[in-house]
This record gives structure tokens, C-alpha cells and sequence, in this order.
């Protein structure tokens, strides 16, 4: 009777065991379901790079449904939405994208974007998450859109301190800004920056803001001012087409200042309309988000996971960091949402809620953005700001700087 | 005072450029009374055109102007006969709106053959521009001012003084009455298109000369409309005036007030000057004026 009892317990256990062993499984393959909605542009100013952003995103949600997504049992769908880039058709798209997915967040591309939801996502209760600089139209408290990195005027102050550090001296930097007022981000980029040497005459001497068309006829006379001005760097974060005219209006002028682009019109793309990126030799890039150079680093080494691993094609390039660490970032609010509140029922206010609850550490992002800290006072963080400058030496984009503090700025 | 000459100079020399793509305009208008919307695509289409003959082909610039300049003029003929010829002796309106469902679809094509990368455009002028003591004049608008010059007073003859250019003339007056008159109404047309694609691509080439290329190069299609109206749609000749006062109007905005003003008012001024023309002189300087009998 007492062996009976003892393998009769043991059967019990053994079927238990079994039962419990098989039941994990079943658990995380009954994976709860979250939809994301990705805005995109494939046909619009953007085409070109849309791909490579588009599958540099794309694969790192599938990278974390296999693994971290996988642990906690949830899955994350996307669908992407073909917006032009234009602020009537997202307009027009988001009913249908609302009903149709139900998204727990919205992946955005730019301004756009930003201009279109910008009063519908706090009443639909859906955070939207940006890969681009931050706007200065849209720094307002209780956002429900995002940035991961400061405003593009943050990350040019940002260049400008360093540069002026790396000169010497005490004198402040003279620079001139290129823009355009084809878009109100154009705009805000340049207003940004008069703020920034308003408030700091000893650092920063604004010598013009010129505005242009956004493919401009000929930037030789404004090139010229410009070095007679004296200015020691042109600031231009519009479009690869105006840093192609100002570099051959330079080049007429037989002047050698040099330019500094944001990430969307960076070397790689303002080189290869160019020509080749021996032209930018001396020139740099400057943003919040990692440089994608030759240099082995954490972000690169992420990247080639998603290469080998998840069947990335995207070349390491500016384009592709940008969609990694947008949907890096993402991904990790989210795991912070469900952290917190369980893989069940998780809803746009809980991941709003998740992105002010816990910072996002660097090594959450694999070093593609630093640690992150959102306050509801603006839609990217006020505090512990750090740009990455590359640069273009000897015909290759190489570091030139990494974790460059940015000065303050006030809202404007 | 030197930098001031420049700035009308180079001025002047851009209004040229905005007269040769005009010149797209006029020359289809004059022979169809068809507004062409898709003007600004026709300089795209002939931006690809010369980007794929140099850049893809790889052929020298010899060779390949030439073969562009052929190949933008095929593309025109086949626009005209594919889009417009059915509508002969229909209302002109239908025509401009074919234009305007031109500029779409011209578009689309570019995309759907080209992509929508950013390519460089090959340097078919110098980039070294001419210094003339202090002054320094960019080498792709001078060799540009003079191609538009010479343009303007080649059509005015051919339009003024020729047979077939009188022809045209006709055959915007009136479709059915210039066929009963045993006039070409679709080779004239045809002929038209096959022009504005050239002097597009002749465009094209003075304004992407080492720059860019991309949709936003239609643009300059905008930019050229109002010297178009400025001089009077009828009017080859006018638009080289009307190019140099836009041009040099724009040039010392640009240089002079939008500094002190912080804006772009530059870009506004040829859109200010085009609708003060069209409520004083709503025909143009040197459009024509007609007096219809009821």
C-alpha cells in the first residue's frame, strides 16, 4: 500500500510535472496580439529613404516578438500606412486606421504626422513615437507624441558648442543657417537656433538665416554673404537639395566652411547627390542618435544580429539607425507597459503611462540613442541631453565626437 | 555697389532661366491655346532623360545632349498622341485638364522608372563660375541667359515669320476652322509638345548642372509661370523681358530685404508682381488682345 501510495504520488507528480511543462508552452504560444500602425512614405519627398527606414523598423519588431515578445507572451503586429508625407492624407488615414488596427501606438515618420494627430491622439488616448529631432511647435506638456531626440535646434547647439570648444578661444561661433519655408519644421529649425543666440550672444553669433526653395535655382550670392559674414559653419537640416546648391555656391566661392546636416539629409544622402562623399570631406552630421561610421560599436554589432539573424538587407547607414532605434525605443516602452500592468489588457494610455514611469537606458536601445528620461512637460527629454557628431575624413564618415552635451534652451 | 551689380546680374540670369522653361509654356499655348500644368514635369522628365543618357548609359555629353534632347522631343510627340490628339475640336478646358492629370501621371512614370532617390546630375557647365574683377557670375546661368536669348529670338521668327509658325497660330485660333483651312491641326500640335519637351530638357540641363535631382526640380515650373503671364502668353520675345525684371526684382529681394526681414519673401515677389499684372493688364505686357464680336 505504502509503494502503491508512494507511486501513486509520484505518478501524480510526474503528470503534474508534464502537465505543468506542457501548459508553459501553451502559455506563450497563446500570445496576446497588439497592433501598431506604421506611417510612411513611399511615394512622397521621403521615397527614397522610406524603404530602408521601413524594413529597418519593421525587423526589429520581429526581433523582439522572437525573443523578448516571446518570453512575455505577446506579439506585436504593424501594418504601415502610405501618408505621402503629407499632413491631409494622414488626416484622412486615421479614422480608418483607428478602426481598422485599433493600434496601441503609432510608429510616425515627421512633421506631417506630428501636424495631423497632434490634437487627435490625446482624445483617442494613442502615443505616437517619432525617429526624428524634436519640433519646437509641437514642445508642449502632456504630448502624446514623442520624440527620442531633442529639436533639431538642441542638436545644432549641441554641434556648435563642441565646435566652438574644438576651435578655442573665447570668442563665440559665427554661423549661418540655410532653411526654407516650405514647412513649418523647416522654419522651426532656424527660429530655434535665433533663440539659442539670443540666449547665448557669448557662445553663438547668428550671422544670417537664409531661406530657400526647397530645390533653389542658385545659392552663389547667398554663399558669398555668407563667408564675407565670417561665419565658421552653415547649419542646414532641411533636405539633401539645398546642401547640394549651398556646397556648389561654397565651392564657387572657392570657400571652405564647413556644413553641418541633420540625420534625414546626413552625409551618406547629401554625398551620394553629390556625387560621392569625397565632396563633403570636413563636413559633419550632428543628432541624438548613434553615428553609423565604420567603428565597431554596440549599435553596429546589434545591427549585424538583425543582418545575420532576422534577414535585415538595410546597409549600415543613417536611415537604417534611425528605424532601428525608433523601433527600439518603442519596443522598450512597451516591455515597460507590460512590466508593469501584465501582457493582458494593455491599452495607449498604459504604454503613455510606461514612458513616464521608467527611463529607457541606452543599453535598452544597444547604444543606438542614450538613456532616455520622458517628463510630461515635453514630448522628448529635457534632461541629460547628448548629440553624436560624425564627420567625413580621408572619403569615409568616421566619429568625430560622441555624447556632446547640448546647451539649454527655453521654449520658443 | 559692385555686389549690388552682381546681385541684378545673377538676377537677370536666373529670370532667364525662368523665361526658357516659359518658353515650354508659350510654345504649346500658342499653337493649342492649352495651358500646360505639367510644365514643371516636362523639366523633370528631361532631368531623367539626360541623368539616364550620361549617368546610366554612360555616354559622353557629346553624344548624349544630343540623344536627350531627341528622346525628350519622342516623349512630347508620344504625349500629345497618346493624351491629346482625340481631343481636337473639343473645348480647350478638357485639354488643360488632361494637363493637370499629366502632371500626376508624369509623375507617377518618373517614380515607377526612376525610383525616388536623389541622384546628382551630371556638371554639363562649368562649376567654376566667371569672376569679372570682384564680381563672380555662375557659368551654368550666363551660358543658360544666352541659350534663352538666342531660343527667344529663333521662335519669334519661326512664330512671326514663317509659314508653319503663322500655321500654329492658326490652329490655336480655332481647331475646326484651321482643318477646314487644310492646316495640320494635329502635326501643328504635335510639333508644339514636341518643342516645350526640348526647351524643358534645355531647362533641365541649365538648372540641375551639378546640383540634384529630384521631384522638387518641378518646382521650376511654378517659378517660371508667372514670367509667363507676366509677358502674355502669346509672347516669345516678352518672356526674355519680363524674365530679367522677375529675375532681378526677386534677386535684390532675396539679397537685400529678406535679411532684414528674416523670410523668404524673395520666393512671394514673382507670385506679388504676376497678380498685380494680371488685375492691371490681365492679357499681359505683350499678350495679345482680342475683340470678340457677339
Amino acid at each position: 500500500m505504502t509503494y502503491l501510495s508512494k507511486s501513486g504520488l509520484g505518478g501524480l507528480l510526474a503528470a503534474g510535472t508534464l502537465a505543468l511543462a506542457t501548459a508553459l508552452p501553451m502559455k506563450a504560444q497563446a500570445e496576446t496580439t497588439y497592433n501598431l500602425a506604421l506611417l510612411s512614405d513611399f511615394s512622397g519627398p521621403y521615397a527614397d529613404i522610406m524603404p530602408i527606414l521601413a524594413s529597418s523598423r519593421e525587423v526589429v519588431f520581429d526581433w523582439w516578438n522572437a525573443t523578448s515578445g516571446k518570453e512575455l507572451g505577446v506579439k506585436l503586429n504593424y501594418k504601415n500606412y502610405e501618408t505621402r508625407y503629407d499632413a491631409a492624407q494622414v488626416a484622412s488615414l486615421w479614422p480608418g486606421i483607428k478602426s481598422e488596427l485599433a493600434p496601441i501606438a503609432v510608429v510616425g515618420l515627421g512633421g506631417p504626422d506630428v501636424a495631423a494627430l497632434s490634437e487627435r491622439l490625446p482624445e483617442d488616448k494613442i502615443p505616437m513615437f517619432m525617429a526624428t529631432a524634436a519640433y519646437g511647435f509641437a514642445w508642449q506638456p502632456d504630448s502624446w507624441i514623442f520624440n527620442p531626440r531633442p529639436t533639431y535646434a538642441h542638436e545644432a547647439a549641441g554641434f556648435l558648442a563642441w565646435m566652438r570648444e574644438q576651435r578655442g578661444g573665447d570668442e563665440p561661433i559665427k554661423f549661418a543657417v540655410l532653411s526654407s519655408e516650405a514647412s513649418p519644421a523647416y522654419v522651426d529649425m532656424a527660429k530655434g537656433l535665433e533663440v539659442y543666440t539670443e540666449e547665448h550672444p557669448e557662445a553663438a553669433d547668428l550671422v544670417e538665416v537664409i531661406y530657400t526653395d526647397v530645390q533653389p535655382t542658385d545659392l552663389t550670392a547667398q554663399m558669398r554673404r555668407v563667408a564675407r559674414s565670417g561665419a565658421e559653419a552653415v547649419i542646414i537640416q532641411t533636405n539633401t537639395s539645398i546642401v547640394v546648391a549651398a556646397k556648389r555656391g561654397l565651392q564657387a566661392n572657392g570657400a571652405d566652411i564647413p556644413i553641418m546636416m541633420s540625420s534625414h539629409n546626413g552625409l551618406p544622402a547629401s554625398g551620394k547627390a553629390l556625387g560621392g562623399l569625397a565632396q563633403l570631406e570636413g563636413d559633419f552630421e550632428a543628432y541624438g542618435m548613434v553615428i553609423a561610421a565604420d567603428e565597431d560599436t554596440e549599435a553596429r554589432q546589434f545591427y549585424q544580429t538583425l543582418v545575420s539573424d532576422y534577414g535585415l538587407k538595410a546597409p549600415w547607414n543613417v536611415v537604417t539607425a534611425m528605424g532601428i532605434s525608433q523601433a527600439l525605443y518603442t519596443v522598450a516602452v512597451i516591455e515597460h507597459a507590460i512590466e508593469e500592468n501584465g501582457a493582458e489588457g494593455l491599452t495607449g494610455e498604459l504604454v503613455r503611462e510606461a514612458l513616464f514611469a521608467k527611463p529607457i537606458t541606452s543599453e535598452e536601445t544597444h547604444g543606438f540613442l542614450p538613456s532616455l528620461t520622458f517628463t510630461p512637460e515635453a514630448p522628448f527629454p529635457l534632461k541629460g541631453l547628448k548629440v553624436n557628431v560624425g564627420t567625413v575624413k580621408d572619403g569615409k564618415i568616421t566619429i568625430a565626437a560622441t555624447g556632446v552635451d547640448v546647451p539649454d534652451l527655453s521654449k520658443w | 555697389m559692385v555686389y549690388f551689380i552682381n546681385d541684378i546680374i545673377t538676377g537677370a540670369l536666373i529670370g532667364l532661366l525662368y523665361a526658357l522653361v516659359a518658353m515650354g509654356f508659350v510654345v504649346i499655348y500658342r499653337a493649342s491655346k492649352v495651358f500646360n500644368f505639367a510644365q514643371g514635369e516636362l523639366v523633370i522628365i528631361g532631368g531623367f532623360i539626360v541623368w539616364f543618357t550620361t549617368m546610366q548609359l554612360g555616354l559622353s555629353l557629346w553624344l548624349s545632349i544630343p540623344l536627350s534632347l531627341v528622346l525628350a522631343g519622342l516623349v512630347g510627340y508620344l504625349i500629345e498622341r497618346i493624351f491629346l490628339t482625340k481631343l481636337i475640336g473639343e473645348s480647350v478646358f478638357s485639354m488643360v485638364m488632361v494637363t493637370v492629370g499629366l502632371l500626376i501621371l508624369l509623375r507617377g512614370v518618373v517614380l515607377l522608372l526612376f525610383g525616388a532617390s536623389v541622384r546628382p546630375f551630371p556638371i554639363i557647365f562649368p562649376l567654376k563660375p566667371l569672376f569679372l574683377g570682384d564680381m563672380l557670375i555662375p557659368m551654368n546661368l550666363l551660358i543658360g541667359g544666352i541659350i534663352t536669348i538666342v531660343a527667344a529670338v529663333g521662335l519669334s521668327w519661326f512664330f512671326n515669320r514663317t509659314r508653319s509658325g503663322l500655321r500654329m497660330t492658326a490652329v490655336a485660333e480655332d481647331h475646326v476652322v484651321a482643318a477646314s483651312m487644310g492646316i495640320s491641326v494635329k502635326g501643328s500640335i504635335a510639333f508644339a509638345w514636341i518643342l516645350g519637351a526640348i526647351l524643358s530638357t534645355i531647362g533641365a540641363m541649365i538648372f540641375l548642372s551639378g546640383k540634384s535631382l529630384t521631384f522638387l526640380a518641378s518646382d521650376i515650373g511654378f517659378a517660371a509661370l508667372p514670367v509667363a503671364l507676366f509677358a502674355g502668353l502669346e509672347s516669345i520675345g516678352g518672356l526674355v523681358l519680363a524674365g530679367i525684371i522677375i529675375g532681378v526684382i526677386q534677386s535684390l529681394t532675396t539679397n537685400y530685404l529678406d535679411p532684414i526681414i528674416g523670410g523668404s519673401l524673395g520666393s512671394v515677389v514673382p507670385y506679388i508682381i504676376m497678380l498685380a499684372i494680371l488685375l492691371i493688364r490681365p492679357t499681359g505686357l505683350f499678350g495679345w488682345r482680342t475683340i470678340e464680336r457677339v
